[in-house]
């Protein structure tokens, strides 16, 4: 398998502090790549500088070998690498489906016609469940449409490689299944997917291989089985999780 | 999946552009047909009131569609004049094409004045356009090469004689300036540019994270409002036939641009046209009567619209259709957020 996504040494400071630092990630073709870790971890801002919307303090982002660091975030896009954002950023003064056919319009393979736009707008909508919606102002929606929404909008940009960042944070169970069963079908549709996620039941049901993020550095890499039973990963991550799971 | 079609084509108010295009037309082919109806009504009113309109309509590009608040239009006004200005008397330029050197010289600044300022956002750049606005003033002032504070004198000449003033003449070059501002500030609405522009207010960022590049956006809107403005002061200097930096880089004309538009309701296409034309109307008739009143009472009116109607003229026509359509059909139901999927 090749590698969609490299990442080499990826470092981020704020001020004095390291909110990334010297993070290696390689990302298969076809894969569904979680990023996990507790609040804080640098998952947020690794993904920025995976997107383009935050330049690194040091290291190099490879996709599919070509070296895109220097590249800001709409010419990742053209390129295949989308990113959907954990608070959702509709546009608000737009409808439903111009949010997306714009996206559609400036993606990686932007449809000639402003009809093929917003059919193929339409298509993704129907895809993530908010066909009905189409009309609505995006302003109007409830927060659970609303990320299906901000999925949409990436979506419609044809990428290569999509970078979720908390799609579920908020949604409910049902929900929650829901969106992972998209994931699995754009993976199928041979999207590779990067995934951040707090929520770790959806984390291990869908992604082939995990990643966990510590005060900014790498702890642990490995399968959902591997990082289920890793001592340190535990200690760090799900040993809380678990103790807020038995006090709730 | 049946139900589908219905609101996808009632929720696209973009998707044609005919029925503004179809009112555009009827708007200036009215204003086309006053001076040769032989009508005796006042035409330098609605001259001026035209070459505000223009200005009202490219701000709103800037400032209204891409939600880019300037403050330093009269930049673009000035250097039009001044270029229609220099061309027509030293250049003995045909005007019309001086009027075309005007918007193209008033672009290249927008290019150069844009560069550093739309790295800036929101109040930063308004504050950076002041300074904009002002440093061009005071240059303009010290230029002995056309004439400094005391100003330039239009003369255009044509084999040896000065060329009479026709009134009508200049009507109709605010006319078609007019025609074509609102022509490009309906087409852009409904472009894929105009969708980036809308985006890019919303929320700058996330344009760029589906792919718009932001900067080069707002570069272009900019651009395209500044030719529309330059051709606007170009056609104000061949009537008035004398500009001095006072009068056309006044920080005033900025403040002005930008009240129309809002006041008629931004990002919209016929706001600024009403804007300007409640603007330029007023503007007139109170200048001519009482000096500074008007400032107050657009400083009062604007005031107003921020309170309590942010949406502006249109936005008022807009809530006063929906109130009115729902006391029509008690029955029908209010379109609600959570419209089952």
């Amino acid at each position: 398998m090749t590698a969609v996504l490299e990442v080499r040494g990826l470092t981020r400071y704020f001020g004095g502090l390291a909110a990334v630092k010297d993070v290696d990630l390689v990302v298969p073709e076809g894969a569904i790549f979680g990023l996990i870790g507790p609040n804080g971890a640098g998952k947020t801002t690794t993904f920025s500088m995976i997107a383009g919307s935050l330049t690194p303090s040091a290291g190099r982002v490879f996709y599919r070998g070509r070296d895109v660091t220097r590249l800001k975030a709409f010419q990742r896009v053209r390129l295949g690498i989308t990113r959907t954002h954990q608070i959702v950023r509709p546009f608000r003064s737009l409808t439903v489906i111009e949010n997306v056919e714009l996206a559609a319009r400036y993606g990686r393979r932007p449809p000639r016609t402003a009809g093929e736009a917003q059919r193929r707008a339409l298509e993704v909508l129907e895809f993530v469940g908010l066909g009905a919606q189409a009309g609505l102002s995006a302003a109007v929606l409830p927060v659970g449409q609303q990320k299906l929404l901000e999925l949409a909008r990436a979506l419609a940009t044809a990428p290569d490689l999509l970078l979720c960042d908390e799609i579920c944070g908020g949604l409910t169970d049902a929900e929650t299944r829901n969106v992972m069963d998209l994931l699995r079908k754009i993976r199928q549709n041979g999207t590779t997917i990067l995934y951040i996620e707090h929520d770790m039941r959806a984390v291990m049901s869908v992604c082939d291989r995990i990643a966990v993020l510590n005060f900014g550095e790498k702890l642990a890499e490995g399968t959902p089985e591997e990082i289920r039973t890793n001592p340190a990963v535990v200690e760090a991550y799900l040993g809380r999780a678990a103790e807020v799971g038995a006090g709730a | 999946m049946t139900a589908t079609s219905a609101p996808v084509e009632r929720g696209l108010p973009r998707a044609t552009a005919t029925r503004d295009l179809v009112a555009a037309a009827v708007l200036v082919a009215i204003l086309i047909a006053l001076p040769l109806s032989g009508w005796q009504g006042n035409l330098r009113l609605i001259f001026t009131t035209l070459l505000w309109t223009t200005c009202s309509i490219a701000w709103n590009l800037v400032g209204g569609f891409a939600g880019q608040v300037s403050f330093g239009f009269a930049v673009f006004y000035g250097l039009g004049a001044y270029t229609a200005a220099v061309l027509i008397t030293a250049g003995h330029v045909n005007p019309y094409v001086a009027f075309l050197g005007a918007a193209v010289v008033a672009a290249v600044a927008s290019l150069l004045i844009g560069l550093p300022t739309f790295r800036l956002r929101g109040p930063y750049f308004a504050i950076a356009t002041i300074g904009v606005n002002e440093a061009v003033r005071v240059v303009m002032n010290n230029l002995e090469a056309l004439g400094a504070a005391s100003g330039y004198r239009v003369d255009e000449i044509v084999g040896g004689k000065r060329v009479p003033f026709v009134m009508e003449h200049h009507y109709l070059t605010a006319v078609a300036i007019f025609a074509v501002a609102l022509v490009l500030s309906i087409l852009v609405a409904r472009s894929r540019f105009g969708l980036a522009l809308n985006a890019i207010r919303d929320d700058e960022d996330a344009a760029a994270d589906v792919g718009v590049n932001a900067f080069l956006h707002k570069l272009a809107a900019h651009a395209l409002a500044a030719a529309l403005v330059g051709a606007a002061g170009g056609a104000y200097a061949r009537y008035a036939a004398f500009i001095d930096p006072s009068g056309v880089f006044n920080f005033n004309n900025s403040v002005s641009i930008l009240l129309m538009p809002v006041i008629g309701g931004l990002a919209t296409i016929w706001g600024p046209v009403i804007g300007g034309g409640v603007y330029g109307i007023i503007q007139e008739e109170l200048v001519a009567r009482f000096a500074d009143l008007h400032l107050g009472l657009y400083g009062a009116l604007l005031i107003l619209v921020i309170l309590f109607e942010p949406g502006g003229v249109v936005g008022l026509a807009r809530r006063l259709r929906t109130a009115l359509g729902r006391r029509r059909a008690p029955g029908m139901p209010l379109p609600a957020g959570g419209v089952k999927a």
